[in-house]
């Protein structure tokens, strides 16, 4: 298995930090029930469950950003109260969130130091002096005054720890570090987090992608719906131990693949020009799956709104079957047979302050079906409409009439897939579509999208996760920097990829 | 045309200048705070009816010297406190700033006749006749040629800080640790809050900044423009300063301009009605001057400016700090 | 799910969701006049102790009550008076409900009274029912060219509609002023001078008649027809907002325009459309004073009632049932201006800061009311999961990726 040795000396060392019986609890939901943890001084130790689980919220508790309803935290032998996160900060912890809170204007520096500037008036090149002889000391490659609005990401995840290192933290606590990160700068990062382990820091490592987490963790905590289920090193289990304890049953990693005769194209996408795309093509055929794999930020949402005509174009043609759909209002392409799932549900997906059976008929609400041509519409049809959907795609709610709010992820995520796929399209385009959701709603959601190559339609997945691209798609597309650069099979290896979606460019694969 | 005219234009120009300015920026600090403050006007309200009673009647009754000035003081405390409604609202109750803005305007035109009944025993203005600041004649530019001098013959000294504000406001924003800060509030609260700062402190003295900045702007307006409180006087003072401030792309040095340039548009209808072309045009539609610089300003602009990231947007602060 | 509907159906008789919703924005309105009142009367207190004036919280209420309940007249005066105030009410809530701020009624308003004067002067030719009609579309009209210049800066350009109407409201005051003094003047061709400037008279074709007498009400705002209008105009808003496509579309809009976007709904087009009607709703918010009180349009005409509205929109909390009953809370308070400095020695200068004070705490508690809703129905629909599956609710504050420390991309 995968973990280096380097942490298991260290087992006996008293633990730094221990959470004792830690609750949570928000509106509607008790988010860590209970829960017990140490962390002791030079480990990764490696904290999973599915999302929803209560992994980030304990973290953030340990952070300060919320006060915890129950339990005692203990650093150090004392114990302590962790108000916010100066107090954090004092204490020696430090975190760095899934989505980093940089402010983007301002420099590596004046990002690393604020809060902690040293004095009432500003010294930049000071400030930069430090920040630099800090990043030398621990490997990383990066320029003080750069401003952050022009990293890259990878570049941008070292400054977040950067802050934490600058305020001299003992432990550092990382949430889902890699979601946004390469195969290759994962690999550095994995690099950069074993030199902070033999310089004695503690690592708390959030994940959900159990690979990795079999590589890089001495220890590993498993929560599942806010409480501990198990705790384990690399060398006692395996992946799909792991997985089980996660959910609480066992998980299949790959669905079957029904085999279906690719049909003629269906959507072909020609050298697409504006924002971040630069010349983009691709084609996707009835009754096929295409995967756009590709690290967030280079183009993907511009893809999915060029697509939906949510976006202007500076060149290109994005044909559905005969027609040229580049300058087309939405609701003609909509229309013409394409349905999306947005990778934001709450920002494009579903109006949250709607109720469902509200939700359940936007973007067919203009049909003679469910309003007149006075524009009058035919409240009674719709909500028979929300029921029928929500009844077949098993969406949990009290009744129609409640908001969209009051929606799980996983449920929210339903609701957009019944209504879109009940547009009967010849084209389906799904966007991160199981970000954020837990197991169950993933199995179903992949369902969902193999049901619909099965029947003879095309779909066009563009996810983060190659997990994801791997279970699903026919035929795999890199994207890097809005264009296409390689294509692959399913059965091509991760590391090809991996360097496709870095830009190097690679031969067609069979 | 006479120069002069020209030269007279300009002097109306830099008063009004003063009043843009200094509103705008407050306007400035708040904005990049995160808050966005419609309300201005209302603060301009505020500092009208309070500078105008401060020196015209609490200074006399106290014995105290400097009247206008200490006029223009009580002006800025008491924008300052009316402000802290638009703060209470906005960042401890999430109100949406908008609404809030709007709120304030309507509110202060109550609070103003209130305090008229109060201050002067009637509800719409205050005795006329009251007494400022001894204007100035700027060395060397009062004498410039052709007219020219008028523009700086008779100014208030108040038009001369309003010059220099913009260094202390440019050093205090971008060389200070409070300014670092402030800004990163407006840009990104959420990092902001992870590193310990504490936001909503910081949005509060951005609020109470534009209160207090805006109700000096008014109680001046009042005390050395007018000399007297009259309902109405602000004239949408407030909401030019916003405009100048969008025209400024929220810098404090770029504002000085926009802020001249509205001056100047005011200047138009009060100097410049019987110049060529001008003038054949009926009073009536000169007096739309300044309101159709800010639309046409606004429309060719917006698209070109970048506010801060998070102004507008509320804030939740859950746990400390 | 099909056990969950039915038994929720059933037992819907019980509390249904719209109720509910009514019941606490119906409290969310008390306790903000509570509020209101409380502070209100911590001012008059104040006020008397300050200035030995000796008035107790009590008659004064009392006294503003009085104007308006007190007598057939003051009551008339209210009812009158609440037409035009539901007009601009209705206005300012059509556009918020798309999310945006239509601050420019008064100045829609004021164009829309030039446009129907000219009409009622223009077209004496026409018998008077037709002649009204025709005035109502002119006032509209008006209106809605008035709005349509922000409206469509803000679609083309992105100029932010709260100053680009504030502006418009400045440069139609001057405009009205020309016509009034100009296009429109009314010459007295009976020799005598004209002190106040002002249009001819309307022909009586054009009056709206009066529905006061009907009561033995003669009130300064002379009751008439325009108030059913109001009240009918109110409904249709009402169906309109709930029950027709273009009232769905900015209700998604104002809420999610991401989402209506890529649900097919047009951003551009439904804004224009509501600034539009909302222009129409204020082109006859001066129909009350020309064509029920005056008979002509002076140049001193009664302004502010597009600011007014704002107000008694916000009061109303933007729904048409809640402006009709706001906009009547606001006669009363408007009417005891005169019955409190007759009956007290408190100035009529009060009213303006209780009118303050209620805007305030509506505006809050509101906030405040909504927040508490939205946790209120978390915890309801976590009841309702199944324990076996249950999963976090999305938005339950923060959750795994989706925090609200601004991680909801």
């Amino acid at each position: 298995m995968g973990s280096d040795g380097d942490g298991a000396g260290r087992e006996s060392a008293s633990p730094l930090v221990v959470m004792q019986g830690v609750s949570k609890r928000f509106p509607g939901v008790v988010a860590n029930d209970d829960v017990t943890l140490d962390l002791r001084p030079g480990e990764v130790h490696a904290l999973i469950g599915e999302n929803g689980a209560g992994k980030s919220t304990l973290m953030r508790v340990l952070y300060g950003l919320y006060p915890p309803d129950g339990g005692t935290i203990t650093v150090r032998g004392r114990e302590v109260k962790i108000a916010s996160p100066r107090d954090a900060i004092a204490l020696g912890i430090g975190m760095v969130h899934q989505h980093f809170v940089l402010v983007d204007p301002f420099t590596v520096a004046e990002n690393v130091t604020l809060g902690d500037e040293g004095g009432p008036i500003l010294h930049a090149e000071d400030a930069e002096q430090r920040v630099k002889i800090l990043a030398d000391s621990y490997g990383f490659h990066i320029d003080p005054a750069a401003i952050v609005e022009d990293l890259s990401v990878g570049e941008e995840q070292r400054v977040e720890i950067l802050k934490a290192l600058y305020r001299g933290v003992d432990i550092l606590i990382l949430d889902e570090p890699t979601a946004v990160l390469t195969p290759a700068e994962t690999n550095d990062l994995f690099e950069n987090l074993r030199r902070l382990r033999a310089d004695g820091k503690t690592i708390v490592f959030i994940s959900h992608k159990l690979d990795e987490v079999l590589a890089i963790a001495d220890r590993i905590t498993v929560l599942r719906r806010g409480a501990v289920v198990g705790e384990t090193s690399p060398a006692e289990t395996t992946k799909a131990q792991l997985a089980e304890m996660m959910v609480g049953r066992p998980v299949l990693f790959r669905l079957d693949k029904p085999q279906v005769q690719a049909g003629d194209v269906v959507l072909r996408v020609d050298d697409l020009r504006g924002g971040r795309l630069h010349g983009l093509s691709l084609e996707v055929r009835a009754g096929e799956i295409v995967g756009v794999a590709g690290v967030e930020g280079n183009g993907q949402r511009e893809l999915a709104n060029a697509i939906m005509g949510l976006q202007p174009l500076d060149g290109g043609h994005i044909l559905l079957g005969d027609r040229d759909l580049a300058g087309v209002s939405t609701e003609e392409i909509r229309d013409a047979g394409i349905a999306f799932v947005p990778e934001d549900r709450h920002e494009q997906g579903l109006v949250l302050d709607m109720t469902l059976w509200e939700n359940a008929v936007i973007g067919r609400h203009d049909d003679d079906e469910f309003s007149g041509r006075g524009g009058v519409l035919f409240i009674r049809k719709i909500k028979e409409l929300a029921r029928r959907l929500i009844d077949e795609f098993d969406v949990r709610t009290r009744s129609i009439e409640s908001t969209a709010r009051t929606l799980s992820g996983g449920n929210q995520q339903k609701l957009i897939l019944a209504r879109e796929l009940e547009t009967d399209p010849r084209l389906l385009l799904a966007a991160q579509p199981t970000r954020g959701l837990d197991v169950g709603a993933i199995e179903f959601v992949w369902g969902q999208i193999l049901q619909q190559k099965a029947e003879g339609r095309a779909v066009l997945l563009i996810s983060a996760e190659l997990d994801e691209i791997y279970a699903l798609s026919d035929r795999i597309v890199t994207l890097y920097e809005g264009r296409i650069t390689g294509e692959f099979s399913p059965d091509a290896p991760a590391e090809e990829l991996g360097r496709a979606m870095l830009g190097g460019v690679v031969d067609r694969a069979s | 045309m006479p120069l002069g005219d020209i030269g007279a234009a300009i002097g109306i120009a830099l008063t009004y200048y003063t009043i843009i300015y200094v509103t705008g920026l407050g306007g400035l600090f708040s904005e990049r705070s995160g808050i966005v403050n419609i309300g201005l006007e209302g603060m301009l309200i505020v500092g009208t009816v309070t500078g105008s009673w401060g020196t015209a009647e609490l200074t006399p009754e106290l014995g105290l010297p400097w009247g206008p000035l200490l006029g223009m003081m009580i002006g800025m405390v008491a924008g300052a406190a009316f402000s802290s409604i638009h703060a209470l609202a906005t960042v401890t109750f999430r109100v949406d700033q908008i609404v809030s803005g709007v709120v304030i305007n309507l509110v202060a035109v109550g609070v103003a006749r209130f305090l008229s009944t109060i201050f002067f025993g009637q509800a719409t203005q205050s005795d006329s006749g009251q007494p400022r600041m001894n204007p100035l004649d700027l060395p060397l530019l009062s004498d410039l040629p052709w007219g020219l001098g008028k523009a700086f013959q008779g100014l208030s000294p108040m038009v001369l800080v309003a010059l220099v504000m913009v260094v202390p406001a440019t050093y205090a924003l971008s060389r200070t640790r409070w300014g670092l800060r402030l800004r990163s509030c407006g840009e990104n609260p959420e990092a902001a809050r992870s590193l310990g700062v504490r936001v909503a402190a910081y949005r509060y003295q951005g609020v109470l900044l534009s209160g207090a900045l805006a109700g000096f702007a008014g109680a001046f307006l009042a005390i050395e423009v007018n000399l007297s409180w009259n309902e109405g006087q602000t004239q949408g003072l407030g909401f030019i300063a916003l405009a100048a401030l969008i025209l400024s792309n929220w810098n404090p040095i770029r504002l000085m301009a926009a802020a001249f340039i509205f001056g100047f548009a005011q200047a138009i209808p009060l100097r410049l009605a019987d110049a060529p072309i001008i003038g054949a045009i009926p009073p009536e539609f000169i007096r739309m001057t300044p309101y159709v610089v800010t639309i046409v300003v606004l429309a060719g602009f917006v698209g070109k400016v970048r506010p801060p990231a998070a102004a507008g947007r509320a804030y939740e602060a859950s746990g400390g700090g | 799910m099909a056990a969950v509907e039915a038994g929720t159906e059933a037992r819907g008789a019980r509390r249904p969701e719209w109720l509910e919703n009514i019941g606490g924005q119906l409290l969310a309105v008390l306790t903000a006049l509570g509020i209101a009142v409380l502070l209100g009367s911590i001012i008059i207190v104040a006020y008397s102790a300050g200035t030995g004036v000796g008035e107790d919280p009590i008659t004064v209420y009392r006294a503003i009550l009085n104007g308006s309940f007190g007598d057939k007249n003051g009551f008339g005066y209210v009812l009158a008076n609440a037409g035009p105030l539901i007009f601009s009410a209705l206005a300012v809530s059509v556009c918020f409900k798309g999310g945006m701020f239509n601050i420019g009624v008064e100045g829609q308003f004021i164009v829309g009274m030039a446009t129907a004067s000219f009409a009622a002067l223009t077209f004496t030719f026409l018998p008077a029912p037709l002649l009204v009609l025709t005035v109502l579309l002119f006032g509209m009209l008006g209106g809605m060219a008035w709005a349509a210049v922000p409206a469509i800066l803000k679609v083309k350009t992105g100029a932010h509609e709260v100053v680009t109407t504030i502006m418009m409201n400045g440069i139609a005051t001057s405009l009205v002023a020309w016509v009034i003094g100009g296009p429109l003047r009314y010459e007295d061709t009976g020799g005598g001078f004209n002190v106040n400037l002002r249009t001819d008279p309307f022909p009586d074709a054009a009056m709206i008649p009066d529905l006061g007498h009907l009561f033995g009400i003669r009130s300064s705002a002379r009751l008439s027809w325009v108030l059913l209008l109001a009240l009918l105009t109110a409904a249709v808003m009402w169906f309109v907002l709930r029950r027709m496509r273009i009232g769905f579309e900015a209700r998604a809009v104002g809420a999610s325009p991401g989402s209506a976007q890529a649900g097919g709904i047009s951003i551009g087009a439904v804004q224009i459309k509501l600034f539009l009607i909302s222009g129409a709703l204020a082109g006859l918010v001066g129909i009350q004073q020309l064509f029920a009180d005056q008979g002509f349009l002076p140049a001193g005409y009664e302004a502010g009632i597009g600011f007014t509205g704002i107000a008694v929109a916000f009061l109303g909390q933007k729904s048409p049932l809640g402006i009709v009953f706001a906009a009547l809370l606001w006669g009363v308070l408007a009417r005891g201006e005169t019955s409190l400095q007759l009956e007290t020695d408190m100035p009529r200068e009060f009213i303006i800061i209780l009118q303050g004070l209620l805007i305030i705490s509506v505006v809050v508690t509101y906030q405040l009311a909504k927040r508490r809703l939205f946790a209120r129905q978390l915890r309801r629909a976590a009841a309702v999961e199944d324990l076996r599956d249950s999963e976090a609710p999305a938005d339950a504050g923060p959750s795994e990726g989706s925090g609200d420390e601004g991680e909801v991309r």
